[in-house]
């Protein structure tokens, strides 16, 4: 998602230096010609407008409620009577609360399994089915088709797959594994792993379209001059193509980066975080507290937790970004 | 690609906004501000009554749709999922302008609701010749708030038992027990049989695990004891606690091995196959089964395990509250005075096809199936009634139980541990 609202906005930033016949200033307007001030002058009055509605709308519904979670998260409050401030006694709970500890790391895990599942999966993938050939089209619109189900969807669907005689259970049987059934979403050992492979079902048909696309911006006349030079397959492929997959690997990893750190809707589709919170994740932890018990104050702790965990990944993220434009 | 703004797009753009806009004043009008507001999901917009309900289940719904329908007046059935609706109760009585009339449970979480001046006071329903004057004085007790007036219109409620099927109790060769011995020998010949004894869900439903640990408490310690605990005035270590586990420990080989993955749901199907047993539940198990099964269950009251304590029995009691900030009280009034009326009460519990009770003594009972009218003996004899773990406690207790207990079932082994944790985790809920 967010990648494709990065790509529409970037078009959109380079709007006021591209050729506009309203200006009358014809030809792209080079960076260092006129002062920042002049050139934020000769932004129309319209263009504000369009630039401040939305940035008024976010500060009022997205920066002021997360805000508050910060107030919040140094009080306990119920919801009904008045937050009670604690200073950081909810961090202190956090810190020794072992439902807590657990989240974190199965929030590792998840981030870690869910990256390297679905990216090494969707890369494979994509590199399979570049090639032409028969039902090349079916295949890739059929790992693609599970993308088009919400998260919510896949785990109900899921939750069916894995029941007691469904049909993961029944195909093990059928072929002479049955040792190796069991009750999916109720073992803790294996819970959060059965979740992980239905995320990934979901995710990888998207990381093989992001994929295919990058590869189809490959120059093949590359590839063909190492084969000449008398590359192997694993070389040309290691030494030739991934380094043209640049781009999209930085969009690739944002785009499982955020996706797995907001993961929340399938694990609550699919065990609510239990069996007795071995499959918790920090987000359906924060959620359990804040609208099932009712502890705004504790949740809002947990979710400036979630915060500093996503912010350090993107100012790394924007950081590395930055330093990549700049060599180029 | 082009990044010229064309006039179209120009267009396009600005009647996205219009209509963003129009929804956004939507919102406004309808919650009055504030996410309270919008997260009632529309609470009362101009005139009429606005009813906000948790029903789920297909035919109770049904049901309560047909009786909103032919009330004389203005009212708009919201209907929400159960979990969802737990989860914004709070929202919903704290916005600006809340649903006049909510549906949920009697006992200590509406008493929390009214302690904190969100109720709105139903007490003269409960007087001369109001809807609810000729309730059973327990029903009162249990919908009056701490400072002794009404806040809660109970329309039915019913029982929890060990339900089975006759016909497979036949085909078994066994019999209902008696006693607690005999009950363990009939799990032990069950189990012989190939037959999972007791059926139970604690998948999606993990407080079903609270049923069981329920009645052992009320039939080990008693009723009293039972509140107490709940309300946090004894510890989950104490040597009592221990005892009720200890005999949960010995049910543990009796439930069927799949009930980690099952919902209270899903659990039926066993026993509707004949796979499993028993299942102690509440009486809406009966809609669980297909319709040619339900007049073959029976049930029987969890046999008596110290016979110094009195018996008792669960007994959920659900109805209807409303909320302190509605803006017409006596159109809310009226609509509740309806909700409680006999005739309602009596037309819901048949077209449900729920094995509810009615709570109004004018209902006649005479046309009810033989099942009901053994609930309506059952809790007319017992001794003591409790109403279930959340309702006794609170949804947050709840969960610490649902953890201890789910745990405990996988893994008995640690007990003491477990029991040490839940009294951590319930100290913390107590504490707030």
């Amino acid at each position: 998602m967010s990648s494709d609202v990065r790509a529409a906005a970037r078009p959109a930033r380079r709007g006021p230096d591209g050729p506009r016949p309203a200006s009358g200033a014809r030809g792209p307007a080079r960076p260092g010609g006129p002062s920042l001030g002049a050139r934020l002058r000769r932004v129309p009055l319209l263009v504000w407008v369009f630039l401040l509605l939305p940035l008024a709308v976010e500060l009022f519904w997205v920066f002021w409620p997360a805000a508050n979670s910060f107030s919040l998260s140094l009080t306990r409050w119920d919801g009904i009577s008045p937050a009670e401030p604690v200073g950081l006694q909810n961090f202190t709970d956090l810190a020794e609360d072992p439902i807590f500890r657990t989240a974190l790391t199965n929030n590792a895990l998840w981030v870690l399994g869910f990256g390297v599942l679905s990216v090494v999966g969707g890369l494979a993938l994509a590199v399979a089915l570049n090639k032409p050939g028969r039902g090349v089209g079916f295949y890739r619109s059929a790992i693609y088709l599970p993308m088009v189900v919400s998260m919510a969807v896949t785990g109900l669907f899921w939750r069916v797959m894995y029941q007691p005689g469904g049909p993961v259970n029944a195909g093990l049987e059928a072929v002479g594994l049955g040792s190796l059934q069991r009750q999916w979403l109720a073992d803790p050992d294996v819970a959060l792993a059965a979740i992980l492979v239905a995320a990934v079902w979901r995710q990888v048909g998207y990381i093989m379209v992001l994929y295919l696309a990058g590869l189809k911006g490959c120059d093949a006349t590359l590839e063909e001059a190492a084969a000449v030079d008398g590359a192997s397959a694993w070389q040309r492929f290691w030494h030739i193509v991934m380094p043209q997959l640049r781009g999209v690997n930085t969009v690739v990893f944002a785009v499982t980066v955020i996706d797995s750190l907001r993961t929340f809707d399938i694990v609550w589709a699919m065990t609510r975080g239990g069996p007795y919170n071995t499959t918790q994740l920090l987000s359906t932890y924060m959620f359990q507290q804040a609208f099932t018990s009712g502890n705004l104050g504790y949740a809002s702790a947990i979710a400036v937790v979630i915060f500093v965990l996503a912010i350090g990944f993107i100012i790394t993220y924007l950081a590395r970004q930055a330093r990549a434009e700049e060599q180029s | 690609m082009n990044s010229r703004l064309s006039r179209r797009s120009l267009l396009a753009a600005t009647a996205g906004l219009g209509g963003a806009g129009l929804l956004t004043g939507c919102v406004g009008t309808s919650g009055s501000g504030g996410s309270g507001g919008a997260a009632a999901g529309g609470g009362g917009g101009g005139g009429g009554i606005v009813f906000q309900n948790s029903i789920q289940d297909t035919a109770p719904k049904a049901a309560l749709e047909a009786i909103v329908q032919s009330y004389d007046g203005d009212v708009t059935m919201n209907s929400v999922a159960t979990e969802q609706f737990r989860a914004q109760l709070t929202n919903y009585l704290r916005s600006n302008d809340p649903p006049d009339v909510m549906s949920w449970y009697a006992g200590s979480v509406a008493r929390d609701y009214a302690a904190q001046g969100l109720l709105l006071d139903v007490s003269s329903m409960w007087e001369g010749d109001g809807a609810c004057a000729g309730f059973s004085e327990a029903l009162k007790n249990l919908s009056s708030a701490d400072d002794g007036t009404q806040i809660f219109v109970p329309t039915n409620y019913y029982w929890w038992s060990v339900f089975y099927k006759k016909s497979a109790f036949e085909r078994w060769g066994v019999q209902p027990p008696t006693t607690w011995d005999e009950f363990l020998a009939l799990c032990e010949n069950l189990s012989g049989q190939g037959v999972a004894p007791l059926a139970n869900g604690i998948g999606s439903t993990p407080w079903m695990a609270s049923g069981w640990f329920d009645y052992l408490d009320l039939r080990i310690n008693g009723a009293q004891y039972h509140r107490e605990l709940l309300a946090g005035e004894h510890s989950f270590t104490d040597p009592e606690v221990v005892a009720v586990m200890e005999q949960y420990e010995r049910l543990i080989p009796y439930f069927d091995p799949n009930m980690g993955s099952y919902s209270a749901q899903d659990a039926s199907v066993p026993m509707a196959q004949d796979q499993a047993g028993m299942y102690l539940i509440g009486a809406f198990v009966t809609q669980y089964f297909p319709e040619d099964q339900r007049d073959d269950l029976d049930f029987f009251s969890v046999p008596v395990i110290n016979p110094d304590v009195p018996t008792a029995e669960e007994a959920p009691t659900d109805g209807y509250f409303a909320a302190a900030g509605t803006s017409d009280p006596d159109a809310t009034i009226a609509f509740l005075s309806y909700l409680a009326a006999p005739e309602q009460q009596q037309a819901f519990i048949e077209q449900s096809g729920s094995s509810n009770l009615p709570t109004s003594p004018d209902v006649d009972t005479s046309q009810f199936s033989p099942l009901v009218q053994k609930g309506i003996e059952l809790l007319n004899s017992t001794e003591e009634i409790t109403q279930f773990f959340n309702r006794d406690s609170s949804d947050a207790l709840q969960t610490t139980a649902d953890t201890a207990l789910t745990q405990f079932l996988a893994d008995p082994g640690s007990r003491d541990r477990i029991l040490e944790e839940w009294q951590r985790a319930a100290e913390g809920v107590f504490g707030q």
